[in-house]
């Protein structure tokens, strides 16, 4: 089932850069733990997901407005801010 | 006071907290210079705010004197793993990610506990974002387990075991995704309930997987343990599976001679220690004499749960933690470049080896091409697990098994495999999966190793699950012990 393991596309996918160390690893022991994965591939199963979810009725609460944390609170547990806003890198070139 | 009050069961503190032979702040004192005389040995607590521990205690003796005391748990002190959000306190899943993030608001249950009159006591340390059966994979320091320091006490929530076993705090709050609350229970001779998916609010949790996370109490008896539980539950719009108790007090109810116990058929064989098995079957035997009917139950699926949790529960954490990228809250990089560049640059600093590991985990099981393969088939699995543990069910009112193979191992003897680290949660994890309702209770010692036994129960049966470890622990000397420290 593991056919097609992409270490360096995986990481990308996840937004982590790892060291040529890391990727060795973690291409071992994923493959490790993906070959335990097969009783899964092997298993007798039923048709479909039916009954996995543990909560069966509608959980969706009705759309009505709530109390928020406010501009102050969030910008003060941002790792950056300016002029009462969240600061990022550049995300739109001048140019463009 | 004669009585070593770290000693103390919460019910004894609670009685006493009401009768006036004892303050909080005088409770909270001990416990203060007990934290600063003994939890460097084994790192329990990460964080202890003295100052706001003895103001909230202060505030609980002068509710009291007022005659505005506000329950069984008013003044009473309570660990909180760094998973749970409490105002104004740190909360870092033991995280170099979340080191820097000091809680805004309140979850659910520090609501409760407040409402409830109880002390918020410190931050207890944990495997990082609830990942891990060791402790090990905290980012600021192991944890090591009171009975033995060159042993794990389990995890995720061993901070929290091992406050409870070296008598830190008489009361905690853990978490528990596959396991995370009963097998550091059972590793440091504690109990600690997982309740049924749905019954407590999970606002305010970090979310690991969200289809399997519970929050739920751990204590050193069964009694304070049912105290802290019924504080915990209650229905909350602000989770959408939170339906919580409807009016049920969740306190021992019912003959629990009368108890119909299940065994599973081959769960005493493969893989579990010599001294375990022991004394489970132990356990099963007192059952047995106190008039419980036991019998053998099949359950021809057990092998898929270890599998079909990894599956399910690192596709969910590689989506849940997709939210840590440096921008509104946590470990921002200093590396600079474009916004893609600093957020892979701050989550590759800010997780640890074991949290990489499930995310990649996670990434790959729900990437095209693989997800039919892998994250569907575990779904289906799910369902067949959960089909399984229903009907035992309906035959049985528990299922009795031990909570992990093998006493604690030494720290470090499984850092290398992970995959023999997941299989420590092979008896815990079908619960979760099926969003059942489960206990640790202690039942012997292998050595100086606690050991504990694991009873599973259909949906919103706790009160039966603490019944029979209430009969268990009444007739064994179990209950209250501490690691001699």
């Amino acid at each position: 089932m593991a056919e097609g393991f992409d270490i360096d596309h995986l990481a990308k996918l996840a937004r982590l850069s790892l060291t040529a160390e890391e990727k060795a690893l973690y291409a071992s022991q994923l493959g490790q733990i993906l070959g335990h994965f097969q009783t899964l591939a092997q298993a007798d199963l039923p048709a479909t997901a039916d009954g996995a979810r543990v909560v069966d009725e509608s959980v969706l609460r009705s759309d009505e407005p709530g109390p928020i944390l406010g501009a102050e609170v969030v910008t003060r547990i941002a790792p950056a801010s300016r002029d009462g806003q969240i600061a990022v890198p550049r995300v739109v070139d001048d140019e463009s | 006071m004669a009585d070593a009050l770290h000693e103390l069961s919460a019910a004894e503190l609670g009685r006493r907290l009401a009768s006036g032979a004892l303050a909080s702040r005088a409770l909270c004192e001990a416990l203060i210079a007990r934290h600063q005389a003994i939890n460097d040995k084994f790192g329990a607590f990460t964080h202890l705010d003295e100052a706001d521990v003895l103001a909230q205690a202060d505030a609980s003796d002068a509710r009291r004197k007022a005659g505005q005391g506000r329950g069984p748990l008013e003044g009473i002190p309570v660990g909180i793993k760094d998973n749970v959000a409490v105002k104004g306190q740190p909360l870092t899943c033991s995280s170099k990610m979340l080191a820097p993030l000091v809680s805004p608001y309140d979850s659910h249950v520090a609501e409760r506990l407040r409402a409830a009159g109880a002390i918020l006591f410190g931050r207890l340390n944990m495997d990082e974002f609830a990942m891990g059966s060791s402790t090990e994979n905290s980012a600021f320091r192991k944890a090591f387990n009171p009975w033995d320091l060159e042993r794990i006490p389990g995890g995720s929530s061993g901070g929290s075991a091992a406050a409870l076993a070296a008598g830190l705090v008489p009361l905690a709050l853990g978490s528990d995704t596959g396991g995370s609350i009963r097998q550091p229970a059972s590793h440091c001779g504690v109990v600690g309930l997982k309740p049924t998916y749905g019954l407590i609010s999970r606002f305010g949790l970090v979310a690991f997987a969200s289809s399997l996370d519970q929050i739920g109490p751990m204590a050193r008896s069964v009694e304070d343990c049912a105290l802290l539980l019924d504080a915990l539950a209650s229905a909350d719009a602000r989770d959408m599976t939170c339906f919580g108790p409807s009016d049920r007090a969740l306190t021992p109810a019912g003959d629990a001679r009368k108890l119909r116990i299940g065994v599973p058929k081959g769960f005493l064989g493969k893989g579990v220690a010599p001294e375990v098995a022991t004394a489970v079957n132990a356990a099963v035997e007192f059952y047995r004499s106190q008039g419980c009917a036991v019998s053998e139950v099949e359950l021809p699926s057990a092998d898929l749960a270890v599998p079909t949790y990894y599956v399910v529960a690192t596709a969910e954490a590689s989506s849940n933690l997709g939210r840590y990228d440096g921008v509104r809250y946590g470990h921002r990089s200093a590396v600079s470049g474009t916004p893609v560049e600093m957020m892979t640059a701050s989550r590759s600093e800010g997780f640890g080896p074991e949290v990489k590991r499930r995310i990649l985990l996670g990434t790959f099981v729900l990437s095209a091409g693989y997800a039919d393969a892998y994250y569907v088939r575990a779904l289906r699995a799910r369902a067949k697990i959960r089909a399984e543990y229903l009907a035992a069910l309906a035959g049985v009112d528990v299922l009795l098994t031990p909570t992990v193979p093998t006493p604690a191992f030494k720290v470090g003897e499984k850092a290398a495999d992970p995959l023999q680290l997941y299989l420590e949660d092979v008896f815990t994890i079908p619960a979760n999966l099926a969003g059942l309702p489960a206990i640790s209770v202690p039942c012997g010692k292998s050595g100086r190793l606690p050991v504990g036994f694991h009873l599973v129960g259909a949906p919103l049966s706790e009160s039966k699950l603490l019944a029979a470890g209430r009969l268990f622990e009444d007739a064994h000397g179990y209950a209250h012990q501490q690691a001699p420290l």
